[in-house]
C-alpha cells in the first residue's frame, strides 16, 4: 500500500498531512484490535527535524505480553515471530529483588544498520515520521540486517522468503490509530512521541540506553526507555547464560570456503604461470567449478534466489553488495582466464591478474561484510584475517598437487597453516577474555556444545600439515588437501554456529526445549 | 499446480503477499486482512474471573480475531495475552468431537442417543445396587450460570445424589467458608472500583499482575494509593509494591492477628461500628493476646517495625482493601485466614464504603455462578440446607415437595475422590475440568478413579489426561461456542454469547443436561419448556428474587446493552452498568441477628514442615500466558511460544549448596512422587530455602509430588507449602 504522506506534506499541504486528524473523539472511540486507547490522544505530526519514536515506561510494565500478542495479532504474523518482544531483567539479593521487563518493538533507529546493510533497498526512513519500514516485495530474503540490527529486530520469515519488521503500525498512525502495542498496554506502559532528532543525537545515551538492551551507539535508537530510579549494579539479563549453538548457514558455509578456495587456487595458477610459465588449465576449471557451485550456493540462502541479481543494487552502500559485485566479476574474470588458458590465446596474464584482483577484493568484502554490530564475536580484524587465511592455505596446498609438492609450495602451506593455527589460538584466548558477554559466550560454546567439532578442526588442520612433508607427487598431495579443505569447512561451520548475537533481554526459557 | 505453487514460493516470486496484506476495517482500523470480521459478537471472556468484556469477528463461520470491548465496564477494551489469542482456542487440536465410548479398552465413537442411554443406564444401576450416594459429580468454574443452575437441578433432584462439587473447591471454597462464617452469606462485598479509590491497598498471596493483570490497569489509575503486596516470593505483583512483605510461606494469619492487635491496642478501630454491626468482639480481644508484634515478627520473618508500619497504615487509612487469592485459599489455615482478613475489614469499618472491601479476587471466569445457582456447597439464591425456611420456599418455587430438597450438603470434591478410593461412590461425573493435572497428589487420585464402575467425561477437548481414563467421553461446546451469563468477582452479571457452532457432534452442556434429564423421566418436572439457557435464566431470576444475589431486575437484554450488571439487582433497580454496587453499605450483615461475626483464629504452621530428607520448601503457581491445566492454551501456538514449558525457581544459595547450574534439569521430589526433568532457574525471586514450580504442565506435574492436606472447613488442598528436595536429573533419557 502506496501513503504518500511524504508528497503531500512536501507539498505543503496542511490539510491534506492528517497524520492524526482521524482519531476525532466525535467518531467515538478509535478503532482497534485491542483496547481502544482513547484514553490518550496521539502526538501531533512529527514537524521539520522531528520524528516519531516509541516511549517505554520500564516502572509501569508488568511483564504480561499483552503488546507481544497483540502485534502479532495486528500482523497476522505466524507465533515463531515476534516483531515486538518482552525481555526480563532481574538483580538484587532476596527479599530486596528487582524484576522488571522490557518491551521492544523496532527502534526506528536515526543511523538505521539494517538500512545501511541491505543490499536491495528494501529498508527506508520515511521522510515525515522517522518511521523506519521495510518492503516485502523489495527484499530478497537475504538476512543480513538480522545481523546487522544489534536488537535483533527484522525476522526472517521463512514461510513467505522475506524479513519483516515492526513499522510502528504505520498504516494505523497514518489513519489516526494507535500502534496495536500501544492500545493493548493495560499499564500505558508503551506510547508514541515525537522527538527533535538533533537534540536526540546528543542526548541519545541518556535515554535510550537500558539494562538488558545493547548499546544505543550502534545505530542511534530513538526509543525511549523510562528506567526505575534505583536499580542495583547486578541487574541483568535472565537470559544471560542461555547459550545456544546458532544456525550454521550452510549455503554461506560453503558458499564462503570455496570462493576463497577458488580466489587462493587462481592465485596459484596465476603465480605459477607467471613464474614457472605452466599453464594449468585442468585447475583452473576445477577452480572455476569451485566459484560456480560457491554462488549457485550463495543463492540457496536467499528467501528469493529469483532476484539474486538484485543484490547487486546497492553497492555504494552495502557490503554483501560489495561482496556480490566483485565475486561476480571474479567468476567473471575467472571465467575468461580459464578459456583464454584453454584455447591459448594472449593475454592470459592479464586476465588471471585481473581475476586474483577481484578474487582478492571480494574475499575482502566478503569477510568484512561479517563485521557487523550485532554479532561482536564476528566484529574483530580476526575474520578479515581468517577469511584471507582460507584462501591462501587452500590456495597454497592446492598448488602441491600441480607442482607435485615442491618445497617452495609445501613451505608456503606449512607457513600459512601455522598463521591459522596461530589466529585461531590468538581468537579464542581474545574470546576468553573479553569484556563482551557475547564474546565470552562464543567461547563458551567452543568448549562446551561445540567442543568436539573445535578438535576436529584442529586435527584436520594438524594432520594435513603434518602429513605434507611426507607427500611425494601430485596424488600424494591430494588426501593433504582434502584434509585442510574439510578443516576449513569446520572452521567455518563454527564461525557461523558459535557466535552469540547481541539481543534485548528475553524470557527464561527459550522456544526449544534445552 | 501445487508444484507450480511450490516453485513460486521457493524462488520468492510468490511471497503470499495476500495473506500477509493489510486493510482498513471498521471496526479494527488498519490490520493485517486475516483479522477482518463480517459480524461481531458480544461476550465475556472465558478464563479467569476478572470478567472482561469482549467481541469475537466471525468471518465464513469462523471467529478470525477477539477484542476487549472498548464499553465493557470492567476493562474498557483491555484484555491480557489469553484473552487476546482466545478466538485460537476455538479451533485448537485436541477439540473433543464425537461421544466415545470405552469398548475392549479403547474409546470408540457412539452416537448421542447411545452416550446418553448409557450414561443414565449406568449410573442408574450403580445408584439402584450402592445406594444413590454412590455417584459423584465434579463440575467446574466454566459453565455459564444458566448450566450451573440446571446441572445442579438435575443432579441433586434428579439423580438424588449430593455428592456434588466443582473445582471451585481447589480454588475458592476457603473465601466461600470464611464468608459465610464472618457474614452469614458468600459474596465479595466490593467492587473494581475500590482498587481506584482506596488509599491503601493490601494484596496478600495474590499475584494479580500473572493471574488478573486487567486489574492492575485499576491500580495504576489509583496514583494516591499505597499497594502492599504480602508475598513469600517476588512476584510480578511484589514489584508493583510500595511497600512489600516478604512473609514467611503460610505466615499471612500471624500477620494479620499481630496487625489486629496492634489495631486493637492502639485504638485505631472503629467502637462503634463493632459495637452495632458485629458480635464476638471480646472473644476477637482475648484470641489476639499472643499475637504481638515480636511474635508475629518470629514467625511471618518481618522486622517487627515493618509489622507496625504496615499495620498503621492500614488503620489509618480512609479506606483500605484488602484483597486475597490462592496465596490465602490454598491452606489448611485458609478459612480462618479469611476470617482474620474479616475481622480487620469488620474492625475499621473498611466493608461496605467506596474504596473499603475485604475482596476475594476470585479464580474461574464463572466460579461465582456456581457458588450462586449451582447448588452443591449451598442451596440455589445463597440458600442454607440447613434452613427449613430456605427449603421451604424453594420447594414452593420448585412446585415440589419439600422432602425433595436435600437437608445437607454432600461430600466436598476431596472427599468424592477419598470416597472412591474407598469405593463408596462407584460412578463419577466429570464436567469441564482435568484433575489428573489439578488435583494435589495425583497418585491418590489415580487410585480412586482407577476403582470407579464407570467414569464419565464431559469436556471441550479431549484428550487430556482425564479423558484418557474415561470410560465415556461426552464432547462439550466450549466459550465462543453457547449462551448465558457469567458473574466476575466483583459480582457483575455479563452475558456470554454463542459465536460459532462447536466442532463436531460437540453439544453445549445445557443440552446435554436436558437430554440427561429428558432420559431420566424429569425433564418436564425439572427443566419445564426448557429449551434455551434463557429459559433457565429466567427461573435462576425468580430463584433468586430477594436473595443477596437478586437476579430479578437483569434480563438478558439489559446485560446486552449495559455490557454486565452487578448483583444485587433487584427488579426496577438502575441498569446503570458504572454505578457500582457494595454490599452490606447499611452495615446489615446475611446473619440472622443481622451483625457480623468477629471469628477468632489461630496460626498454625503448615502440615508438612521440611526436613532433613525434605529440605525445601515447594511453592505452585501459574504463569500469565497460560490457564490452569492447558487444555485451552496448550494448543495456542502463541501463548506456547511465550511460556513453552515448566520451570523451577530456586535460590542460589540452595543451588549453590547442591550445584546446580541455570537450565539444569532437575528432578523434584517428595514423599509422595517426583517431577522429572524440570528446567532450573536460579533466581533471587525466591527465598532461600523455597521453591516454585508452576503447575499448568501435565509434563512436569506439580501435583505428582503436592500433599493430600486439607482446610477442615472449607476443603480446600494446601497446594502452596510441602516439603520436597531437589536432585540434578540423570543423564540416561527417560
Amino acid at each position: 500500500m502506496e501513503l504518500p504522506l511524504l508528497d503531500r506534506a512536501l507539498a505543503g499541504n496542511e490539510d491534506a498531512f492528517c497524520l492524526t486528524t482521524a482519531a476525532n473523539p466525535a467518531d467515538g472511540v478509535v478503532a482497534s484490535l485491542c483496547g481502544t486507547g482513547s484514553d490518550i490522544a496521539l502526538p501531533p505530526p512529527p514537524g521539520p527535524g522531528e520524528q516519531y519514536r516509541f516511549h517505554f515506561d520500564m516502572t509501569k510494565c508488568i511483564g504480561c505480553k499483552c503488546c507481544v500478542v497483540a502485534c502479532n495479532e495486528q500482523n497476522g504474523n505466524p507465533a515463531d515471530i515476534l516483531w515486538r518482544r518482552v525481555g526480563e531483567i532481574e538483580g538484587g539479593i532476596y527479599p530486596d529483588t528487582l524484576r522488571h521487563y522490557l518491551s521492544m518493538g523496532c527502534n526506528h533507529c536515526l543511523e538505521p544498520t539494517c538500512m545501511t546493510g541491505c543490499p536491495v533497498d528494501a529498508y527506508s526512513k520515511d521522510g515525515p515520521t522517522g518511521i523506519v519500514r521495510h518492503s516485502a516485495d523489495i527484499c530478497i530474503g537475504c538476512q543480513y540486517c538480522t545481523w546487522n540490527c544489534s536488537y535483533g529486530v527484522p525476522q526472517y520469515n521463512p514461510e513467505r522468503g522475506v524479513v519483516g519488521k515492526c513499522d510502528m503500525c504505520y498504516g494505523r498512525l497514518t489513519q489516526g490509530q494507535h500502534p496495536a502495542c500501544v492500545s493493548a498496554c493495560p499499564e500505558g506502559a508503551i506510547r508514541i512521541e515525537t522527538v527533535r532528532i538533533a537534540e536526540w543525537r546528543e542526548e541519545y545515551r541518556i535515554d535510550a540506553n537500558s539494562p538488558g538492551m545493547p548499546s544505543a551507539d550502534d545505530s542511534l535508537s530513538t526509543t525511549r526507555i523510562t528506567i526505575p530510579g534505583r536499580l542495583p549494579h547486578d541487574l541483568r539479563k535472565v537470559d544471560l547464560n542461555r547459550l545456544r549453538p546458532e544456525h550454521p548457514h550452510w549455503p554461506l558455509v560453503v558458499m564462503t570456503v570455496l570462493t576463497q578456495l577458488s580466489v587462493g587456487a587462481f592465485t596459484s595458477i596465476w603465480l605459477l604461470e607467471v613464474f614457472s610459465a605452466h599453464a594449468h588449465r585442468a585447475a583452473a576449471l576445477i577452480a572455476l567449478l569451485a566459484a560456480a557451485v560457491a554462488l549457485s550456493a550463495s543463492t540457496l540462502h536467499l528467501g528469493r534466489p529469483i532476484h539474486a541479481l538484485r543484490a547487486l543494487k546497492m553497492w555504494r552502500r552495502s557490503w554483501l553488495s560489495r561482496e556480490v559485485l566483485l565475486f561476480t566479476l571474479f567468476a567473471n574474470a575467472a571465467a575468461a582466464y580459464s578459456a583464454a588458458l584453454w584455447i591459448h590465446l594472449p593475454g592470459t596474464t592479464f586476465l588471471g591478474g585481473l581475476t586474483v584482483v577481484f578474487g582478492i577484493c571480494g574475499v575482502g568484502a566478503s569477510a568484512r561484510l561479517y563485521l557487523v554490530p550485532g554479532r561482536p564475536a564476528w566484529k574483530s580484524p580476526f575474520t578479515i584475517l581468517e577469511f584471507y587465511l582460507t584462501a591462501v592455505l587452500l590456495g597454497s596446498a592446492g598448488a602441491n598437487i600441480l607442482t607435485g609438492a615442491s618445497p617452495r609450495t609445501q613451505a608456503a602451506t606449512i607457513i600459512a597453516g601455522l598463521a591459522t593455527l596461530l589466529v585461531g589460538g590468538l581468537k579464542i584466548t581474545w574470546l576468553a577474555r573479553s569484556e563482551v558477554h557475547e564474546r565470552r559466550g562464543a567461547y563458551s560454546l567452543l568448549f562446551t556444545v561445540l567442543s568436539n567439532h573445535l578438535r576436529l578442526r584442529f586435527l584436520l588442520l594438524s594432520a594435513g600439515l603434518l602429513m605434507l612433508p611426507f607427500a611425494q607427487s601430485r596424488w600424494t598431495a591430494v588426501p593433504i588437501v582434502l584434509a585442510l579443505i574439510a578443516g576449513e569447512f569446520v572452521s567455518r561451520y563454527l564461525f557461523f554456529v558459535s557466535v552469540v548475537p547481541t539481543n534485548i533481554a528475553t524470557e527464561y526459557l527459550s522456544v526449544e526445549a534445552a | 499446480m501445487n508444484l507450480l505453487r511450490w516453485l513460486a514460493q521457493k524462488s520468492g516470486l510468490d511471497i503470499r503477499s495476500a495473506e500477509y496484506s493489510y486493510g482498513e476495517d471498521p471496526v479494527l482500523g488498519f490490520t493485517s486482512n486475516r483479522k477482518h470480521a463480517d459480524r461481531w459478537v458480544n461476550s465475556t471472556c472465558g478464563y479467569c474471573s476478572v470478567g472482561c468484556g469482549m467481541q469475537l469477528g466471525v468471518r465464513e463461520g469462523k471467529v478470525v480475531s477477539v477484542r476487549g470491548n472498548p464499553d465493557h465496564p470492567v476493562n474498557l477494551g483491555k484484555l491480557c495475552p489469553k484473552g487476546l489469542a482466545e478466538h485460537y482456542a476455538i479451533d485448537a487440536n485436541g477439540r473433543a468431537k464425537y461421544p466415545l465410548l470405552r469398548k475392549n479398552g479403547q474409546l470408540a465413537r457412539i452416537g448421542w442417543d447411545v452416550a446418553i442411554d448409557t450414561l443414565v443406564e449406568r449410573f442408574r444401576k450403580i445408584q439402584q445396587k450402592y445406594g444413590p450416594e454412590s455417584l459423584g459429580i465434579v463440575s467446574t468454574g466454566q459453565l455459564v450460570t444458566e448450566e450451573f443452575y440446571a446441572l445442579g437441578k438435575l443432579v441433586q433432584l434428579g439423580f438424588g445424589t449430593t455428592n456434588y462439587d466443582g473445582n471451585t473447591t481447589l480454588c475458592m471454597s476457603t473465601a466461600v467458608a470464611g464468608y459465610k462464617r464472618s457474614f452469614g452469606s458468600d459474596g465479595p462485598p466490593g467492587a473494581y472500583e475500590d482498587l481506584e479509590v482506596a488509599d491503601v491497598i493490601l494484596l496478600i498471596g495474590a499475584n494479580i499482575a500473572e493471574n488478573h493483570p486487567i486489574l492492575c490497569t485499576r491500580l495504576e489509575a489509583n496514583s494516591a494509593k499505597t499497594l502492599i503486596v504480602a508475598d513469600p516470593r517476588v512476584t510480578k505483583t511484589a514489584m508493583m509494591a510500595d511497600v512489600y512483605l516478604p512473609v514467611k510461606p503460610r505466615s499471612d494469619l500471624a500477620l494479620i492477628n499481630a496487625i489486629l492487635r496492634i489495631l486493637i491496642d492502639e485504638e485505631l478501630y472503629n467502637k462503634e461500628y463493632v459495637e452495632l454491626h458485629t458480635t464476638g468482639f471480646a472473644e476477637l480481644r482475648a484470641s489476639l493476646a499472643p499475637y504481638t508484634v515480636d511474635y508475629a515478627a518470629s514467625i511471618t520473618g518481618l522486622s517487627p517495625e515493618l509489622i507496625r508500619k504496615t499495620a498503621l497504615l492500614y488503620g489509618n487509612a480512609k479506606a483500605a482493601f484488602i484483597g486475597w487469592t490462592m496465596g490465602v485459599n490454598h491452606s489448611t489455615k485458609g478459612t480462618e485466614t479469611v476470617n482474620a482478613i474479616n475481622n480487620l475489614a469488620l474492625i475499621t469499618q473498611n466493608i461496605g464504603r467506596p474504596g473499603a472491601s475485604p475482596f476475594s479476587i476470585t479464580g474461574q471466569c464463572n466460579a461465582m455462578g456456581t457458588r450462586e445457582a449451582g447448588f452443591s456447597s449451598g442451596l440455589p439464591g445463597y440458600r442454607k440446607f440447613e434452613s427449613s425456611e430456605d427449603r421451604e420456599e424453594l420447594a414452593r418455587l420448585w412446585n415440589l415437595p419439600v422432602d425433595r430438597i436435600p437437608t445437607k450438603r454432600g461430600l466436598a470434591y476431596p472427599d468424592i475422590i477419598e470416597a472412591a478410593v474407598s469405593r463408596k461412590i462407584r460412578a463419577l461425573w466429570i464436567i469441564g475440568t482435568n484433575p489428573l493435572v489439578s488435583f494435589p497428589n495425583i497418585d491418590v487420585l489415580k487410585h480412586g478413579l482407577g476403582n470407579l464402575d464407570f467414569l464419565v467425561v464431559q469436556d471441550g477437548f479431549h484428550p487430556t489426561p482425564t479423558t484418557e481414563l474415561a470410560d465415556m467421553v461426552l464432547p462439550a461446546a466450549i466459550w465462543g461456542e453457547k449462551e448465558g451469563t457469567y458473574t466476575n468477582s466483583e459480582r457483575r452479571v455479563s452475558k456470554v454469547n454463542a459465536a460459532v457452532k462447536p466442532p463436531g457432534e460437540a453439544r453445549r452442556d445445557f443440552d446435554i443436561f436436558l437430554a440427561v434429564a429428558e432420559r431420566l423421566g424429569c425433564g418436564k418436572e425439572l427443566f419445564p419448556g426448557w429449551r434455551n439457557p434463557s429459559d433457565a435464566f429466567e427461573e435462576w431470576r425468580r430463584v433468586s428474587t430477594g436473595r443477596l444475589c437478586d437476579y430479578s431486575g437483569i434480563t438478558y437484554a439489559a446485560l446486552e446493552t449495559a455490557g454486565g450488571l452487578q448483583w444485587p439487582c433487584p427488579v426496577g433497580a438502575s441498569t446503570n452498568p458504572a454505578a457500582p454496587r457494595r454490599l452490606y453499605t447499611d452495615g446489615r450483615f446475611q446473619t440472622d441477628d443481622g451483625r457480623a461475626r468477629l471469628v477468632p483464629t489461630q496460626w498454625a504452621p503448615f502440615p508438612e514442615q521440611p526436613h532433613p530428607e525434605f529440605p525445601l520448601i515447594l511453592n505452585t503457581g501459574r504463569t500469565v500466558e497460560h490457564w490452569h491445566t492447558r487444555t485451552k492454551t496448550g494448543g495456542i501456538s502463541i501463548l506456547q511460544r511465550l511460556s513453552p514449558r515448566a520451570w523451577l525457581e530456586m535460590n542460589p544459595v540452595d543451588a549453590g549448596k547442591l550445584g546446580l547450574k541455570p537450565h539444569e534439569h532437575v528432578d523434584v521430589i517428595s514423599a509422595r512422587g517426583r517431577v522429572s526433568k524440570v528446567e532450573l532457574r536460579i533466581t533471587e525471586i525466591v527465598a532461600p530455602g523455597q521453591i516454585f514450580l508452576p503447575f499448568h504442565f501435565v509434563e512436569s506435574n506439580a501435583n505428582q509430588i503436592t500433599q493430600s492436606a486439607f482446610d477442615p472447613i472449607s476443603r480446600e488442598p494446601n497446594f502452596k507449602q510441602c516439603a520436597v528436595r531437589v536432585e540434578k536429573s540423570s543423564t540416561a533419557h527417560a
